[in-house]
This record gives structure tokens, C-alpha cells and sequence, in this order.
């Protein structure tokens, strides 16, 4: 029993498989009719069939397919959700009731589909009655139609070459963040069922650290004086927390002992466990065992989650934008749809940011699996299939949209603090902070406690 | 072995190349419902509506030099200390390998502090 809902890798292999398979009909289709014209037996399309069914390929299209889910997964279902939550959320601090339009704000869907019985029901509501979630749909659609404006004095090739860093980064952090013990697509499965992937946690926060450089670059390649402001302060603001962020998950390694996201989430899904040194160990059985609750653990936790609020830009630390005082930082000079990536994908940053969070502190993916319905297996006729009612991309996703909304809780409570500010926090505050947490968890480590 | 590496990280490579692929497709897609007409003044650097004065690539005094040194010797020392933790799991009870790895940060620590407080008086 492993809770999970999706198992990435099967789902695509059978998927390529039966794509293939269809390919594989139609070439035999075709080989069949240029026998019936007389080619000669077993007729020119014969190879092809075999190479298009043969192995090789049926995993080449099976890892594209999985890497297309995935993409999928994150950027057309995540990024609209948690965009959509933070318009609701600050609108809510903000006491009014932020975006409303619905499917009946148009008035040709009112005009036809609303007409319809008993299905035009979401069509006939009210304009300002509706959900607002498909605003920021709206909203692309319409940066894919902007201009795309190039300043005359800009250095053309870097200009064009940093949305593209920074979105091709942002997008290579969910390489390694796996969405449950079945939706991952780096790692390997052991003989035993246990995923691995070692160094998962290094990939991340080496894939994160790529931005503030792409942002450097934008910045300067803009050649505006905002946009240069913006961009040094990105590189400024790098590096003040990316050494306690770093610190902080070396505390947290003296504990774990290994970088394996799946192995962390291991680890933490055994009730918690206290060692007492030579009084023996404790044991609280419906507590999980989240390093968030262990008594040193927690002051890597603060330290971390503070250094991910500054490593996806977001309000206390979003001084390389400061819409207030560098009218849009370094993207000023940005339009259309480079803008559209650029600004969007800050929200993608911010999804893995949680995800991060969740899997280091919070337990991850795990969660209580109540129950599983069992239904025929179509891939397998005469197994039975079983399907969680709470999976674990459940718990995941709940775990990321509650940090998140903690992101939008202090970032839209706090000001922005100041260059100089940051400097002093990551330096005099986290960086003092995270030795500490260091110090202390090596110490209890070798005196046997917790 | 080399066959497993490869079937490892085969689909991360690929993954690598798809995210690349994903924002020059949309910027090249975008080409195909969008019309651009620049013009001289359309295309001047932003700067609130004025005439934009003077260049911005200038040599930009970057005044936080100390820090960026210090975060080069940390960049260095962070590698370290995770190497350190990842792989003494058998030297916990140590007593040497505390005390090296506490006076060590303990250098760092003093060092840091003390470039901190001559920063506050320089100021590069």
C-alpha cells in the first residue's frame, strides 16, 4: 500500500504504449493496402512497425509524455490556483472581495448557454457573483496578444535571453520535487518499492540560485536606470539569504542525515520519536514525526521559511521589483508575453518554495491514507487496483496552498523592508541563527538526544 | 553502471531541454497573434515619459562589497559543512569532529562579525 494516486511512470508507459500501438495500426494498414497494390512480401512499412512497437521508443515517448504531465501539472493546474488564491486573499485583508467575474460576465455564454436548462445554471449567475478563477486565464490570453517592445539602447541578445533563463529555471525546480511516492519523474525505484533520488534537495536550491543571476542580466542588458537598480539589488538581496538558507538545511541534514526527498518524508512519516540520551527515547504516537515539531529543528525552520519568502520575491523581500519606488524593477522594460512569463512564473517559484518547505519540515506528501477502493485494473485483467480516498498528491497540495497562504498572510501584513535591511537581517539575524541551529543539532546528535 | 546513470538521468536531461523549449515556443507563438509596429518613440527607454538622460550601463557603485566577500568565503564553507553532515553519521560521538567543526564555525562566526562592524565604519 503506498497512498499514492498517480503513478507517473506507469500511467505514461501505458499511455505511449497505446499511442503506439494505434501508430502501429495504421502503418499496418498502409503496409496492408501496398500489398494488395503488389509490393513484395512482407511489404515496405514491415521495419517500421517494429521499430514504432519496440521498446526503445515506447520509452522515449513515455518520458515525454510524463514530462509533459508534469509540466502540465505544475503550470496549468498549480499556477492558476495559487494565483487565483493570492487575488482572493489580499483582496480579503484588504476588505473588499477581489476579482468576480464568472461565466455569466458574457454576455454571449448568458445569451446561448445560459439559455439551456438544468446545465446553463453557472452561465445565468450574475456578472459580480461569479468566482473570478478564470481572470488570470483571461489575463494571459491578452499578454499573448501584447507587443512585444524592444528598447532601441538595450543589448538586444541578453534582453531576450534572461526570460528565457529565468523561466527555463524555474521550470527545472520541479524536476526534483516530487508530488507523491508515484508522481516524480527523477529518481529510481529500488528492488524493495523505495524511491531514491540522492541528491533531489541539492538540485532544487541549485536550480533556485539560477534567477537572481538571470535577473542581474535582465537588469543590466534593459540598460534602465530602474531596471539596473532592480537587478543589482536581486544580486545584493542573493546574497543575503541564500547562506542561512543553505545553513539551515544542514542543520536539518545533521539530523536527517541525506538529501533524498523521499527519504525525508520517510523518516517523517513514523510517529515522532524524542531520544532522551541515556534516559532512553519517547514516543507520541499520533504525532507524526515532522522535524518542524523537533525542539532545535524549529529554529531551521523559521530561519528557512523566512530565506524562501526572499527567495521567491514575494512582498518583504520583493525589493528587486518594489512596484512603489523602481515603477516595475526589472521588468520595466519587459512586454506582452515576455512580461507574462517573467511576472507569472514568480507565483511557479513560490509553489516550489512550499513544496520545499512541506517536504524538509513538514512532512511532505505523508498523511493518513483512510480508506482505498478497489477497482478492476484495465492494464492488468484480474488485479485489482487500489485507489486512495486522501492520496498523497492530496496532502501535498494541501500542505503547499496552506504555506501559501501563510506567504500572502505576511506578505501583503508587512512592508517591504529596505536593502540595507536585508543585508542586516540575512547577516546579523538568520546568519547567527542557522550556527545555532547547526551547532546545537550537532551537539544533541552526539549526546544522543532527540 | 554507466547504462543506470544513463537511464537515470535521461529523462532529467530531457526535462532540461523541454524547459528551454517551453518559453521559446511561447515567445515564438506569440509572434503568430501578435502585430508589432515600433516606432522611434515607442522604443525608448522608460523613463516615466520623459526623454531618458544619459546611459544606464554605468560602473555602478555597489556598496555592499564586504558582504559579497563574505558571502564568497560562506559560499565556499557552506559546501563544506554539507559534505561534513552528510557523511559523518558515523562520527557523532566524536568528540574530535565536533570540536573541529565548533571551532571552525566559531572562526567564521568571529570573522564575520568583526568584518560586519568594520563595514559599518568603511563603508566601501
Amino acid at each position: 500500500m503506498t497512498g499514492a494516486l498517480i503513478d507517473l511512470f506507469g500511467w505514461s508507459y501505458a499511455l505511449a504504449s497505446f499511442l503506439l500501438w494505434i501508430g502501429a495500426q495504421l502503418l499496418g494498414l498502409g503496409n496492408w493496402i501496398s500489398l494488395q497494390l503488389g509490393a513484395p512480401s512482407p511489404g515496405p512499412l514491415e521495419g517500421m512497425i517494429g521499430f514504432v512497437t519496440g521498446a526503445p521508443l515506447t520509452s522515449l515517448v513515455a518520458i515525454i509524455l510524463a514530462i509533459n504531465i508534469l509540466l502540465l501539472w505544475a503550470t496549468a493546474f498549480h499556477l492558476l490556483i495559487v494565483m487565483w488564491i493570492e487575488r482572493k486573499m489580499y483582496s480579503r485583508l484588504q476588505d473588499r472581495r477581489g476579482i468576480m467575474l464568472g461565466l455569466g460576465s458574457s454576455e454571449i455564454l448568458r445569451n446561448t448557454l445560459g439559455r439551456i436548462p438544468l446545465i446553463g445554471r453557472p452561465f445565468r449567475k450574475a456578472s459580480h457573483l461569479g468566482t473570478g478563477f478564470l481572470q488570470t486565464v483571461a489575463d494571459g490570453v491578452k499578454l499573448f496578444q501584447k507587443e512585444v517592445i524592444t528598447p532601441a539602447s538595450a543589448d538586444k541578445w541578453m534582453f531576450h535571453a534572461a526570460p528565457v533563463m529565468i523561466a527555463a529555471s524555474t521550470l527545472f525546480l520541479f524536476i526534483a520535487i516530487p508530488w507523491s511516492d508515484g508522481f516524480w519523474i527523477m529518481g529510481s525505484r529500488l528492488p524493495n518499492g523505495d524511491v531514491v533520488n540522492p541528491w533531489g534537495v541539492l538540485v532544487i536550491l541549485g536550480a533556485f540560485s539560477v534567477a537572481p543571476l538571470s535577473i542581474l542580466i535582465a537588469g543590466w542588458a534593459s540598460n534602465n536606470k530602474y531596471t539596473l537598480l532592480g537587478g543589482m539589488r536581486a544580486a545584493a538581496q542573493l546574497m543575503s539569504y541564500e547562506i542561512p538558507m543553505v545553513l539551515s538545511i544542514i542543520a536539518l541534514v545533521v539530523f536527517a542525515g541525506t538529501l533524498d526527498p523521499f527519504q525525508l518524508v520517510r523518516q517523517q512519516s513514523a510517529p515522532l520519536t524524542f531520544g532522551l540520551g541515556p534516559f532512553g527515547t519517547v514516543q507520541i504516537p499520533w504525532l507524526p514525526n515532522w522535524y518542524i515539531f523537533n525542539p532545535i529543528l524549529w529554529i531551521a525552520f523559521v530561519v528557512f521559511f523566512i530565506t524562501v519568502i526572499a527567495e521567491a520575491e514575494r512582498i518583504p523581500f520583493d525589493i528587486p521589483e518594489a512596484e512603489a519606488e523602481l515603477v516595475e524593477g526589472w521588468t520595466t522594460e519587459y512586454s506582452g508575453m515576455r512580461f507574462g512569463i517573467v511576472f507569472g512564473f514568480k507565483w511557479l517559484r513560490a509553489i516550489a518554495g512550499a513544496a520545499l518547505i512541506a517536504i524538509l519540515f513538514l512532512g511532505g506528501w505523508s498523511g493518513p491514507v483512510f480508506a482505498q477502493v478497489w477497482i478492476p485494473n484495465i492494464a492488468s485483467p484480474g488485479n485489482l487496483w487500489p485507489i486512495p480516498i486522501l492520496p498523497q498528491e492530496f496532502w501535498f497540495t494541501l500542505k503547499i496552498y496552506a504555506i501559501f497562504v501563510v506567504f500572502v498572510w505576511i506578505g501583503w501584513s508587512v512592508p517591504r523592508v529596505r536593502i540595507d535591511q536585508i543585508l542586516n537581517i540575512g547577516w546579523k539575524r538568520l546568519l547567527p541563527l542557522s550556527l545555532l541551529a547547526i551547532l546545537l543539532a550537532t551537539l544533541a546528535r552526539g549526546m544522543g538526544w532527540f | 553502471m554507466e547504462s543506470d546513470l544513463l537511464a537515470r538521468y535521461f529523462p532529467v536531461a530531457l526535462f532540461a531541454i523541454f524547459t528551454l523549449l517551453f518559453p521559446v515556443g511561447t515567445f515564438f507563438a506569440t509572434r503568430i497573434l501578435r502585430k508589432d509596429s515600433p516606432g522611434p518613440l515607442k522604443d525608448l527607454t522608460y523613463e516615466c515619459g520623459e526623454v531618458p538622460e544619459g546611459e544606464a550601463m554605468i560602473q555602478f557603485h555597489f556598496q555592499y562589497y564586504v558582504f559579497a566577500i563574505i558571502f564568497v568565503v560562506f559560499d565556499v564553507a557552506a559546501i563544506f559543512l554539507l559534505l561534513w553532515a552528510l557523511s559523518s553519521s558515523a562520527t557523532w560521538g566524536s568528540t574530535v569532529a565536533f570540536a573541529s567543526i565548533a571551532l571552525f564555525i566559531a572562526i567564521m562566526f568571529i570573522a564575520t562579525n568583526y568584518a560586519l562592524k568594520k563595514e559599518e565604519v568603511l563603508y566601501i
